[in-house]
């Protein structure tokens, strides 16, 4: 696991009981949620969920099984219509910043025997404005040899397809980075390697990166906030003050712990 | 020598070039349809289509423009049924073409004497496309072809992933029901060759073999077209020679080239 660098010092998702903070007014919103329901024939499954995320943030959407972090990953990428309220990309609504989101899905579901390379699908995410060159630039990135390019999608391993979908999640410079249940699927080694990827885009381009998971020990080490949720939002801030005991049992039921990896 | 007598037919000459256009058109659309897994909506369409032949014929229209419009409106019907019932997709093609089929057969017996273009759409005939018949292939051709060289990125990004796609901005309900309405179109256009019973091979079979042979998208795509082309062109050729029925004769050697390539296939996978 590299070392946990937590900018613990400048909190960056706001509740709407947050919104009074002074240090916040300065900085500026990636994402603002506001008063988000979601339901699915009659069945509620967000339910006035408020938050605001800044820029050059790494956060996380944590909660159990079946709480919609998926269907909040959703509702903000436009795959789901909400029922009510109002999300803001960069202040923007989503229709004029798509072009600034990049998403790696949490199941990447396609045919293994689809005959496309991996310079092919990065090529089609490639917005025509920028050069080919980029898809090198972006493997590289990742952590990934050039031979890459000419393999055949289906034959990868999943921690070499997990990086290629970042690879083009990324290939057109997204201010946000959004990723669904990432970790799915790889060891502790490769794990590491995908945390490494995300600080680095973090730390070189200022990307805000917002992700679900259900490895809660896994984003304390490098999320500087959390967004907790069961089908309301139960909390939200830097993971060490957040998810307090309480609001763990709250989020989880029974008594929650938090164990540090060795790793 | 029999291609150079051949040629000097004029029904030759326009079963030849009705070919060579729909193994293009259908070549291409296959390969989408194949990585979507739709091959039984092109079954679907071709089979629906007899109800709308039948109705031109009893009504006396030209059957050709009359069976795409109705192939069209089967197609929207589909995609329209897919996105608002809970039925699969191919539970809702198998009721709505054997239900038009149904239709199809029982117009069919209303029709007095025999009909020999009747029979044509069923099994294919290279000799009743006629100038007009020609005219009408290319030009849906032109225009299908048109469409799908310019979203050929959007429809293979939406044939990988739906969601990725619609993330990324691209219209995905808009292309796919142009998809759909593209297919149904080509389906029909090939029934005058192939018939309503063997054009759905069409859109299976070079894309299928082509999958086995070729690594990248591009290659695939090129090697599906030129597989529809040798198989079309040599089916009609061969169909001539041996006065065997055209679209039966087309989608044996094409059912050949498909199995040799399966075998050539699982031997280099061995060696």
């Amino acid at each position: 696991m590299p070392t946990s660098s937590h900018k613990t010092n400048k909190p960056k998702v706001a509740t709407k009981n947050m919104h009074a903070h002074k240090d916040r007014a300065d900085l500026h919103s990636a994402l603002t949620v506001q008063h988000l329901c979601v339901s699915f024939d009659n069945n509620e499954v967000l339910k006035d969920v408020s938050f605001t995320l800044s820029e050059g943030t790494i956060a996380a959407v944590i909660g159990p099984n079946g709480s919609g972090k998926t269907t909040l990953i959703s509702t903000i990428l436009g795959l789901v219509k909400p029922e009510k309220g109002e999300i803001k990309i960069l202040g923007r609504h989503l229709h004029e910043v798509r072009h600034l989101i990049g998403y790696v899905p949490q199941r990447f579901h396609f045919d293994k025997y689809f005959p496309i390379t991996v310079r092919e699908y990065l090529d089609l995410a490639r917005h025509k404005n920028h050069a080919k060159s980029r898809i090198e630039e972006k493997i590289r990135e990742v952590g990934l040899d050039l031979s890459i390019l000419t393999a055949k999608l289906g034959t990868l391993s999943g921690g070499q397809l997990q990086r290629v979908l970042i690879a083009q999640a990324i290939l057109n410079n997204p201010s946000i980075l959004i990723l669904d249940e990432p970790a799915t699927g790889i060891d502790i080694v490769g794990e590491a390697a995908f945390v490494n990827i995300l600080k680095h885009l973090n730390e070189e381009h200022n990307t805000t990166i917002l992700l679900v998971s259900h490895d809660v020990t896994m984003v304390m080490k490098f999320v500087d906030e959390v967004i907790c949720v069961n089908k309301k939002l139960l909390c939200a801030g830097p993971p060490r003050t957040a998810l307090t005991p309480r609001k763990l049992e709250d989020l989880y039921g029974g008594e929650s712990h938090l164990y540090e990896h060795s790793h | 020598m029999i291609i150079a007598e051949l040629l000097t037919y004029p029904f030759m000459q326009r079963a030849l070039i009705a070919g060579a256009i729909l193994g293009v058109l259908l070549a291409s659309l296959g390969v989408l349809a194949t990585l979507r897994k739709m091959a039984f909506f092109g079954e679907g369409v071709a089979h629906a289509s007899l109800a709308g032949i039948a109705i031109a014929l009893l009504a006396g229209f030209a059957p050709l423009p009359f069976a795409i419009a109705w192939a069209i409106f089967i197609a929207v019907v589909i995609y329209a049924l897919e996105r608002s019932t809970k039925l699969p997709s191919d539970t809702l093609i198998g009721i709505l073409f054997t239900a038009s089929m149904a239709l199809g057969v029982i117009l069919i017996g209303q029709t007095q004497g025999y009909q020999p273009e009747l029979l044509s759409f069923l099994f294919g005939s290279i000799l009743t496309i006629r100038g007009i018949d020609l005219i009408v292939i290319a030009s849906f051709a032109v225009i299908i072809m048109i469409w799908l060289l310019a979203s050929l990125r959007q429809l293979t990004y939406l044939s990988l992933s739906e969601e990725s796609a619609a993330v990324a901005g691209i219209p995905v309900k808009l292309q796919t029901l142009l998809l759909y309405i593209a297919l149904a179109i080509a389906t029909v256009l090939g029934v005058k060759i192939l018939g309503i019973i063997l054009v759905p091979a069409l859109i299976v079979l070079p894309p299928a073999t082509s999958r086995m042979l070729t690594h990248s998208f591009k290659s695939y795509f090129v090697m599906s077209i030129v597989i529809a082309e040798v198989v079309i062109l040599s089916g009609l050729v061969s169909s001539y020679i041996f006065d065997f029925p055209s679209g039966a004769t087309i989608v044996l050697v094409g059912t050949v080239v498909f199995l040799t390539a399966a075998a050539v296939s699982g031997l280099t996978k061995k060696s």
